[in-house]
């Protein structure tokens, strides 16, 4: 009994580690959210601010001939017209062309745009626009894109391959010659959208020629700050991005858009501030969500169930312009070779440019599609060999101090530990293979990295901290908080460090006039790479009030403790000064001494350099795994999916409560991209462009949700802590899919998993028996 | 989305109504609970010049019983007001579960049992907005000549996803139409017609004002099914009303209707001859829904394959058939 | 041509000249700059401009503004007092039911419209009144949980002030 208690004590002990870590916080900006007061960039009235509209042409493919926009200029109220001839021959990427000067490439592509006093003139004005095209035969498969002599999208691209790369690790011939079972699975993956609940917006104000400030939902202040700077001609600092609130990005944000340039030229044309606000329609024209997947998996195994090679192909519809989505083809890649131990891996993936819509990818960076490829191979195998989807998992799982064949190091790794738990609290064993007909019980799992180099050279966060004499904080960063509580995650990690309460913090951001350089709220790198930023800030605070603190009490700088806001030596806890005290006492002496602390942080990596694809890119890597229950109607099809069991190693929980937020949002998304979102496409546009129409689930379809948050003190994390922002989706598909397929008996190959593919399902599984 | 630009009459009386609907020379609008309407003219599939707003017309929402018994309801009565009427939850069980399948609680605040009841047909070529139609040829639905759902088609094929139409064909209801020479009434039945475009018998200048339950139904035992793909704003993919006297085990009076899978509710009366004929048995209810299956005739792949649509109505004949065994008014009163 | 309109808008009466087409969410958020209600699809899909009339959660974007004369209406501003939060307010707040907060105000309206009418809601009624509503972050798990947390908490208030 005795021992036990002391075992209990030993636990708390190792939980009050930490004060304000680890405990269950509201976030900082709850009042203002929940009141109404939180500021969107729809919520900007500017004086004398127009309103812009695309005109957006009307047919998939084609060559402009002429443009009418007299009616439109015409028209009371109008105060500006543009087509390209008025964009200065821009171009925000090597193959776009903003507002298009002699071709249109998909339906919805920007031709022209005005700016008039009100909404309501300003969409008449558009409609006024008459554009004449010669229309081409438009290429919407990727087979049509890819035949010999088709006349290519871009000329100077005559293949239309947008990207193309061979990405291979170890010795893939003898890894698959020496495998005693081969399997090779082709899977489809639909297209599925964002659908953020703020749609596109921005407000330009351009009105000096010197200055320009954009108002602007987007998970990066600095990519679009550099890309409107570059293309406008402007030095960086003269781009100012408020970035107040985000409304939701889910990986849809992370850079400018053509709507950006064009409210800011018409900004500069009327010299006025320009809303552009895109409506339910244009938000699924314009598209930028995930796009179709085709994925062979081609596995080598021994017939214990261990791996030994694995090959992917991935084709993927990239539509008429890549920007950034030749990212995925790379992240797949690596992704092959980093949850399990196999002895060799090769991918080989091509971006085809089509008449589709631009594509980009959907929450899950990307990398959704393929965990639910190859987790659903791997049970196939399982299936083929007789072992049990865990088993073959932990057989397979990679562990902490492992390096993977591409060389990335994992200084932390709960995979294991999560695979167990879920295991363990789902009731796996009770349930696999003993259910019911058409119930069924599935597993996944994945792995993503907490940021990291490529996107930049570099991967910084920088932290100003200022402190008022009354010892509150002032935390300026310019990492945005999109919603998943990166702004009350770095108050927490600051109030630790210095020992205070978040709630002496209050977070500055979104302003890059004011706030630092921060790559931004992009592959999950907010709480490690900008946390680790906010801890070196306040080092520097705690230098500069370990002076005044330490001459105080008569004691060593180094000896010092920050903690229940005081500052004490180690020794001595019952002589201490208070932090405000300490504060004050900095300025208000014949020093003077105002507390400003600052900080950065960039991964020290060397990152992925050279053709052979080898290197660490991040210090960190988030593991997971997640069960599925589902049941399935035979006659009808549809799935329920009843709960997820979902376990997440984020390395440290800075805030629990933000844990349990981000694994919701994701199994919320993740279920909807397996059993319910699909972009139904037909020449180039989408059949269901609308909330009604694209079946997002909806309260009812909700499961129930079992957390389970496992810590493995990451060495290199801010307290330990490492991601949690799009890691947990990666198992989601894969675990659904895989109950689904538990359910019926048959392997299902493509998502989403609809009404009607079940049936299809069942009807396949019953012809083969 | 923003609305364009139209104007607006307030009506007071029905004849206000009536009198605007005839100035507006086809042109004119009646707006009711504007969940259909509004969001139509957003699209801008419709454009009215003018608008007639209903909403302070008494005579339209209310909800009374007839000298005969019968039950009246007001044709801009909201739905939510009508899925807490109690006459309707005692008497007749199935157009209240019609009703609460309707939309979201937002939407059944807003939206009347007439504007559900006239709801217009719905196609994935036709409820867009003006940008994404206009890359394509104009379609019969908007005054054109062709159908994008089945290509050369003769007619249009867009869908009725009305939730309370199939039940009030099984109930047997009438529809009371208002026009400048008085009133006129139409079965249900016959209100609904098998055609995308002129989906209902409501003339350019005519309003629906009431819909009338006759009391026959207080005997009767009533159902309604609906399935679709996520519960909670979604039109069904197939939804059933069904109603049945059950006098010492022999059935009479059955009503089978299947909604949201043609461009009206589709009376299955073969099926309800059997159901008729055999009863509420095991062996019965199985035969009436392979009969359904048969009895649809041709079906469309708008919004879901013919084959599943197919599929939907058996597996809704078989569910709506074992509700109505399982459920008598009495014992769902006793389990209140 | 506009029309003069009047509407009681969180208790205040409001006097704006309106255009037959606006709605009642484009005047609250253009001309009286109750921003609170966001505007989103426009199309009655996504819930976040919801607003309680007469007492209902009625879509703001389906409603003209020349039709919500005469009627009660409470927007997001409109909700608790100077001092103190709602309770469907506070419960979103401790209960992490907020995360990008723009569906935010409309699902507390539609959550106090509901305990409005249904102090103790079942399951199967929060997730009802929440159908027409769209959260894409939280993926409605925290947001169902809060309204349920208001609801247990706001009977135990009333249950105080009963004894009273």
């Amino acid at each position: 009994m005795q021992r036990r208690s002391r075992q209990e004590r030993g636990a708390q002990v190792m939980v009050s580690k930490y004060s304000v870590v680890g405990q269950r916080h509201p976030r900082l900006d709850g009042r203002q959210k929940a009141t109404g007061r939180s500021e969107f960039s729809d919520d900007v009235y500017l004086p004398g601010m127009l309103h812009g509209k695309i005109v957006r042409s009307s047919i998939p493919r084609g060559r402009i001939v002429n443009i009418d926009t007299s009616r439109a200029e015409q028209l009371p109220g109008v105060k500006a017209v543009i087509t390209h001839k008025d964009t200065g021959g821009l171009m925000p990427g090597p193959d776009t062309v903003l507002l298009c000067d002699e071709m249109v490439n998909y339906f919805g592509d920007e031709v022209a745009a005005v700016a008039a006093v009100d909404e309501d003139t300003a969409a008449e004005a558009a409609e006024l626009i008459k554009v004449e095209y010669e229309p081409m035969t438009p290429l919407f498969s990727m087979k049509e894109a890819m035949a010999e002599g088709v006349p290519p999208i871009h000329n100077y691209i005559e293949d239309n391959c947008a990207d193309d790369i061979s990405m291979a690790f170890g010795d893939v011939d003898k890894a698959f010659s020496e495998s005693e079972h081969i399997r090779t699975d082709e899977y489809v993956i639909h297209p599925s959208h964002s659908s953020f609940a703020e749609h596109h917006v921005v407000v330009a104000d351009y009105s000096l020629p010197e200055k320009l400030t954009v108002w602007t939902p987007v998970q990066s202040s600095a990519i679009i700050q550099m890309s409107l700077a570059q293309n406008f001609g402007l030095s960086s600092s003269n781009v100012r991005i408020m970035n107040l609130n985000t409304g939701g990005a889910f990986c849809g944000r992370g850079s400018e858009r053509p709507h950006h340039y064009i409210a800011a030229i018409l900004s500069r044309k009327t010299a006025k501030p320009v809303k552009i606000i895109c409506t339910a329609d244009e938000e699924f024209i314009i598209y930028r969500g995930g796009g179709k997947y085709n994925f062979t998996f081609k596995t080598g195994v021994m017939k214990d169930g261990r791996l030994k090679a694995i090959e992917a192909d991935l084709l993927h519809d990239c539509g008429p312009y890549v920007e950034t989505q030749f990212i995925m083809l790379r992240f797949t890649g690596f992704q092959l070779q980093m949850l399990y131990k196999v002895e060799a891996s090769k991918f080989t993936g091509k971006l085809v440019y089509t008449n589709n819509p631009p594509y980009f990818f959907h929450h899950g960076a990307g990398l959704v599609a393929m965990r639910f490829a190859f987790g659903a191979q791997l049970d196939a195998i399982a299936k083929d060999l007789g072992i049990d989807p865990v088993e073959i998992r932990l057989k397979n799982a990679v562990d902490k101090g492992y390096t993977t064949l591409s060389e990335m190091h994992f200084a932390s790794c709960g995979l294991k530990e999560c695979i167990q738990k879920t295991v363990k609290k789902s009731g796996w064993k009770k349930k696999h293979g003993k259910l019911p007909p058409y119930r069924g019980i599935g597993i996944g799992c994945g792995v993503l990295r907490a940021g990291g180099k490529g996107m930049f050279d570099h991967d910084t966060s920088a932290v100003f901290i200022k402190i008022d004499e009354d010892g509150k904080v002032s935390l300026v960063t310019g990492l945005p908080d999109m919603g998943q509580g990166s702004h009350t995650a770095m108050a927490i990690i600051a109030a630790e460090s210095l020992g205070i309460t978040p709630e002496d913090i209050k977070v500055i951001a979104g302003d890059t006039d004011i706030t630092p350089f921060d790559a931004g709220a992009i592959s999950q790198r907010g709480t490690f790479t900008t946390g680790n930023a906010v801890k070196n800030a306040c080092s520097d605070v705690k230098k500069q009030l370990g002076k005044t603190a330490a001459t105080e009490m008569g004691v060593k700088p180094s000896e010092l403790v920050f903690k229940d806001g005081k500052i004490f030596s180690k020794g001595k806890p019952e002589k201490a000064i208070l932090f405000e005290d300490a504060v004050y006492n900095t300025l208000h002496s014949s020093e003077g001494r105002f507390v400003m602390g600052r900080g950065f942080y960039n991964p020290p990596t060397e990152g992925v350099s050279g053709g052979d694809y080898k290197g660490n890119p991040a210090l960190a890597y988030s593991f997971g795994a997640q069960i599925a229950e589902v049941e399935v109607d035979p006659e009808t099809g549809i799935v329920k999916l009843l709960n997820m069991t979902v376990a997440h190693d984020v390395g440290r929980a800075i805030n629990p409560m933000a844990v349990e937020g981000q694994l919701d949002g994701q199994v919320f998304s993740g279920m909807g991209q397996t059993l319910f979102e699909e972009c139904i496409m037909e020449n180039g546009r989408v059949l269901n462009p609308s909330l009604l129409d694209y079946k997002l689930p909806r309260p009812f379809e909700v499961p129930g949700i079992e957390h389970i948050i496992v810590e493995t003190n990451d060495p290199y994390g801010p307290f330990g802590a490492k991601e949690v922002g799009q890691g947990p989706i990666q198992c989601t598909s894969q675990a659904i899919a895989n109950a689904v397929s538990n359910a019926i008996g048959h392997h299902i190959k493509e998502l989403p998993i609809t009404p009607e593919r079940v049936l299809e399902a069942i009807r396949q599984k019953n012809k083969n028996q | 989305m923003r609305l364009p630009r139209f104007e607006y009459v307030k009506a007071s009386t029905t004849g206000e109504a009536l009198a605007a609907l005839q100035a507006g020379d086809g042109q004119t609008r009646i707006l009711a609970g504007g969940t259909d309407l509004l969001v139509n003219m957003k699209y801008r599939i419709e454009r009215p010049a003018t608008v007639i707003g209903i909403r302070t017309i008494d005579e339209l929402c209310s909800v009374t019983t007839g000298s005969d018994g019968s039950l009246h309801l007001g044709a801009g009565v909201t739905l939510s007001s009508l899925a807490e009427n109690s006459l309707i939850k005692e008497s007749c069980p199935g157009l209240g579960r019609a009703i609460t399948a309707v939309g979201s609680k937002h939407i059944r605040n807003m939206g009347t049992i007439g504007g559900n009841a006239c709801l217009n047909t719905r196609c994935w070529y036709y409820n867009q907005s003006q940008l994404w139609r206009d890359a394509r040829e104009v379609c019969r639905k908007a005054g054109g000549n062709v159908c994008h759902a089945i290509n050369g088609s003769e007619r249009c094929h867009a869908i009725n996803s009305s939730d309370t139409a199939p039940m009030l064909v099984a109930l047997d209801a009438e529809m009371v139409i208002q026009n400048r020479e008085g009133e006129r009434r139409v079965l249900a039945r016959e209100f609904y017609r098998n055609d995308g475009v002129r989906y209902n018998a409501l003339e350019p200048e005519e309003m629906l004002s009431r819909i009338e339950i006759p009391r026959g139904n207080t005997e009767r035992r009533t159902a309604f099914i609906k399935i679709c793909s996520r519960r909670g704003l979604d039109f069904a993919m197939a939804n059933i009303g069904a109603a049945v006297s059950v006098k010492a085990g022999r059935c009479s009076q059955v009503r089978i209707v299947i909604g949201a899978i043609a461009s009206h509710p589709l009376i299955l009366e073969k099926t309800a001859a059997v159901v008729e004929e055999g009863g509420l048995s095991e062996g019965g209810m199985e035969q009436a829904a392979d009969t359904a299956r048969t009895e649809l005739g041709t079906l469309t792949n708008l919004f879901s394959s013919a084959g599943y649509k197919r599929q939907l109505a058996q597996v809704l004949v078989k569910r709506v058939l074992q509700e109505l065994k399982g459920s008598s008014r009495n014992k769902r009163r006793a389990g209140k | 041509m506009k029309r003069m309109i009047t509407l009681q808008v969180n208790g205040d009466t409001c006097e704006v000249a309106v255009e037959p087409w606006h709605t009642l969410l484009d005047v609250l958020r253009d001309q009286l700059r109750l921003t609170g209600t966001k505007k989103s699809c426009g199309i009655g899909t996504c819930g976040v401009c919801t607003v309680i009339m007469d007492g209902l959660a009625i879509l703001s974007c389906l409603k003209l503004a020349i039709e919500s004369q005469g009627h009660d209406i409470t927007t997001i501003e409109g909700l608790g007092s100077a001092d103190e939060l709602d309770p469907v307010q506070q419960s979103f707040i401790e209960h992490g039911a907020i995360q990008c907060g723009f569906c935010t105000p409309g699902v507390i309206m539609s959550a106090r419209a509901l305990l409005d009418k249904n102090p103790q809601p079942s399951d199967e009624d929060v997730r009802e009144a929440l159908s027409g509503t769209f959260c894409r972050c939280t993926g409605h798990i925290k947001t169902i949980e809060a309204v349920k947390h208001a609801a247990e908490k706001q009977a135990g208030a009333g249950g105080t002030s009963d004894g009273q």
